[in-house]
């Protein structure tokens, strides 16, 4: 994700440098047009609308359009309507301040759901602190970003959460000690093998121990080397650090020579084309993911078809968890009773939500601890493990 | 490399070698289209790359309409052989019919390649397709060894279709056109040789060669997509200089020698040095032999 992240927001920046002063405002479109203003609790939804990123945004909106739909339905929050506010931040810093500036200049806004990219969520933070406006992002995974005030939130994971989630599968489930790592040369690549093998080592107990760490260039097809390097070393297990165009071939190229070889990897290769490209060579691949839209249980189910319904794709992790982040600010807002802002932050903070991506709790720096659903390549398809 | 015993780290290279061997004879393959192409036009075709994913794409496709695996391939080689010669025809014979500088069909050649690359993106997708193993026999045991049979097809087939290209070259009337035509190709055509076909003849030859090892390569990495052709394709290029361009047993030495460092570089090095390396020893040998490993000393015209 982090470098997802920086990538988008690289090219955010260079985007709007290109795009100077033609940038237009963003627009605004009401959910419920009819509502009189002094009715209506307001939620902005800030994110990438247009542009390379434009699948994140736009998934933000109809995440958080459906559930203030469901709480409508129901008559609203507090007796009153619930309104989205969309913002268009084109991933883009310079953009989000001035969005900051407008939204917190409306008194009906609450809260911020958004923004997409950890550096441009850090740009409008301050704003939003500043001026005591709740901001929850479903994305962000930069370490300082809820450090920066006491109204930053974050529903999202860092690194570490999850890296402790995929080596509690290759050592507990999988029961391996012997464990390789393959990480490709990235910032995010480097940066995740270091805390797996870090946390590797505070487990030394159980036996588990590093035996090789290969680094391979992204993109490059053929791996062999740093197979037989692993492979040498004694791997029962390795964890590959890197999206399905790692694992795909790594298995691919490993099964060839050690067809006992188990592979664990990460949420980022949660995707329709790691079954394509693998094949057969990627079933019982493991890793952990934050939201499995397969998954059986009733209220997953109901909200991934509801969502299939209404908008006609699946809904990603994130746009789930943009889904929980707006129930969790509405939720907090019945909680506090009131629209006073700091009551309905410390609401927020002590909030227990059980939400489609799992129960969430905000630790004291208002960063989110998830539990990891566990899902393994089966028969072509992705399944929960049990 | 602690913690190996020494028996391991033997093995350990020995397998490395049949990593680098395999790869070595597909990058050989690639690097005789460009040998040949220079040697009778002393032209550098920088579209070659772009031709070789181009064969892959072709080679995925008709699996794709169920042809059965050889006779896509078979296809797929004569598309791409024909790629080769439309190539040659539309864009670089105009240029020799205007006695253009040598540059402007350098530089055409380089505009070819992008535009195969972005039919390939425009009607394939940029994203990595999944090709079939097609010659994969598990894994040969030699003892201690564990040998991927895979690799050993790939060694085996490029290896004879290397000796069957030499024999073209050196024991046919078609080959002896060839050679007339790269020794001096105006008294070639005094003598009664068609050097226009012989032209074209070659671009079919280079551009077969490349499917091939397109569909060889494709079926080991099991990945096709249309960027595929560009480093595969600038290290191709290397070994074909390292071992002197325009002569073919050349090639397949650069090949070789750039593959099995590669793989090497990957073992004691790192595996994100292995695309260095190649182009650290071609830097290397041309300061030591401006002519590559085999080269001929009277190429001027470069």
């Amino acid at each position: 994700m982090k470098r997802v992240l920086t990538v988008a927001l690289a090219l955010a920046l260079s985007v709007s440098v290109l795009a100077g002063c033609a940038s237009k405002p963003s627009t605004t479109s009401p959910a419920t047009s009819s509502a009189p203003s002094a009715g209506v609790i307001k939620i902005a939804v800030a994110g990438p609308m247009t542009g390379d990123n434009a699948e994140y945004g736009k998934g933000f909106v109809n995440a958080a359009k459906m559930m203030a739909d469901q709480w409508n339905a129901n008559g609203g929050v507090l007796g009153k309507k619930i309104e989205i506010v969309q913002f268009d931040d084109k991933n883009s810093g310079e953009e989000a301040s001035s969005i900051a500036q407008k939204i917190i200049s409306d008194k009906d806004i609450i809260g911020v759901i958004g923004h997409f990219a950890s550096g441009v969520c850090m740009a409008a933070a301050p704003t939003y602190t500043e001026n005591k406006v709740i901001e929850i992002s479903p994305s962000a995974s930069h370490p300082d970003y809820s450090g920066i005030g006491e109204y930053i939130f974050r529903n999202n994971t860092v690194i570490d959460v999850e890296a402790a989630a995929a080596l509690d599968i290759a050592i507990k489930d999988l029961g391996k000690k012997n464990i390789g790592i393959i990480s490709i040369k990235t910032d995010w690549g480097t940066k995740t093998a270091a805390i797996v093998k870090d946390l590797i080592a505070k487990q030394a107990s159980s036996g588990a121990k590093v035996v090789a760490h290969e680094e391979v260039m992204e993109g490059s097809d053929d791996y062999s080397p740093a197979i037989t390097k692993l492979n040498a070393a004694g791997s029962d297990v390795v964890i590959c650090v890197g999206m399905y165009n790692l694992i795909a071939p790594v298995a691919k190229q490993y099964k060839q020579v050690n067809p006992k070889i188990e592979l664990v990897g990460f949420s980022n290769a949660y995707s329709q084309q790691l079954l394509d490209l693998g094949g057969k060579a990627v079933e019982g691949v493991r890793f952990p993911v934050i939201f499995f839209s397969g998954s059986t249980d009733p209220k997953i189910k109901g909200y991934v078809d509801e969502y299939n319904k209404r908008y006609g794709s699946i809904p990603s992790a994130l746009t789930s968890q943009a889904y929980d982040s707006t129930g969790m600010l509405l939720e907090a807002i019945k909680a506090a009773g009131s629209t006073d802002r700091k009551k309905v932050r410390d609401a927020l903070a002590a909030i227990k939500y059980d939400g489609v991506t799992g129960m969430t709790v905000f630790n004291e720096k208002r960063d989110v601890q998830k539990t990891f659903v566990k899902v393994i390549i089966k028969d072509g398809k992705f399944e929960a493990m049990k | 490399m602690s913690g190996l015993t020494r028996n391991c780290v033997a093995r350990v290279i020995i397998q490395q070698l049949f990593n680098g061997l395999a790869l070595g004879m597909a990058y050989a393959l690639i690097a005789v289209g460009y040998s040949l192409v220079f040697g009778i036009l002393r032209l550098i075709n920088f579209s070659h790359g772009s031709i070789y994913a181009f064969s892959a794409h072709m080679a995925l496709l008709f699996i794709g309409m169920q042809f059965g695996v050889i006779p896509a391939i078979a296809m797929s080689i004569v598309l791409t052989g024909l790629l080769g010669v439309i190539i040659d025809k539309t864009a670089l014979e105009p240029l020799r019919k205007k006695n253009s500088i040598p540059m402007a069909a350098l530089i055409t050649t380089i505009g070819m390649s992008n535009i195969i690359q972005n039919l390939l993106m425009i009607f394939f997708n940029t994203e990595r397709k999944p090709f079939p193993a097609f010659f994969d026999f598990g894994m040969i045991k030699l003892g201690n060894l564990q040998i991927n049979s895979t690799q050993v097809v790939m060694c085996i087939v490029s290896l004879a279709l290397l000796i069957l290209l030499t024999l073209i070259i050196n024991k046919t009337k078609l080959g002896l056109s060839m050679r007339a035509t790269e020794q001096n190709a105006k008294a070639a055509s005094l003598m009664g040789i068609n050097t226009n076909f012989i032209i074209s003849f070659t671009f079919f030859m280079g551009g077969a060669s490349a499917a091939i090892a397109g569909a060889l390569i494709s079926g080991y990495y099991q990945i096709v997509y249309p960027g595929m052709g560009f480093m595969v394709g600038l290290k191709a290029f290397a070994a074909a200089v390292l071992g002197g361009i325009g002569v073919l047993y050349g090639s397949v030495v650069g090949g070789l020698v750039v593959g099995v460092s590669e793989s090497f570089a990957a073992t004691f090095i790192g595996s994100s040095y292995r695309d260095s390396i190649a182009f650290i020893i071609l830097i290397l040998v041309l300061i030591l032999r401006p002519t590559g490993l085999f080269g001929k000393k009277d190429i001027k015209k470069v």
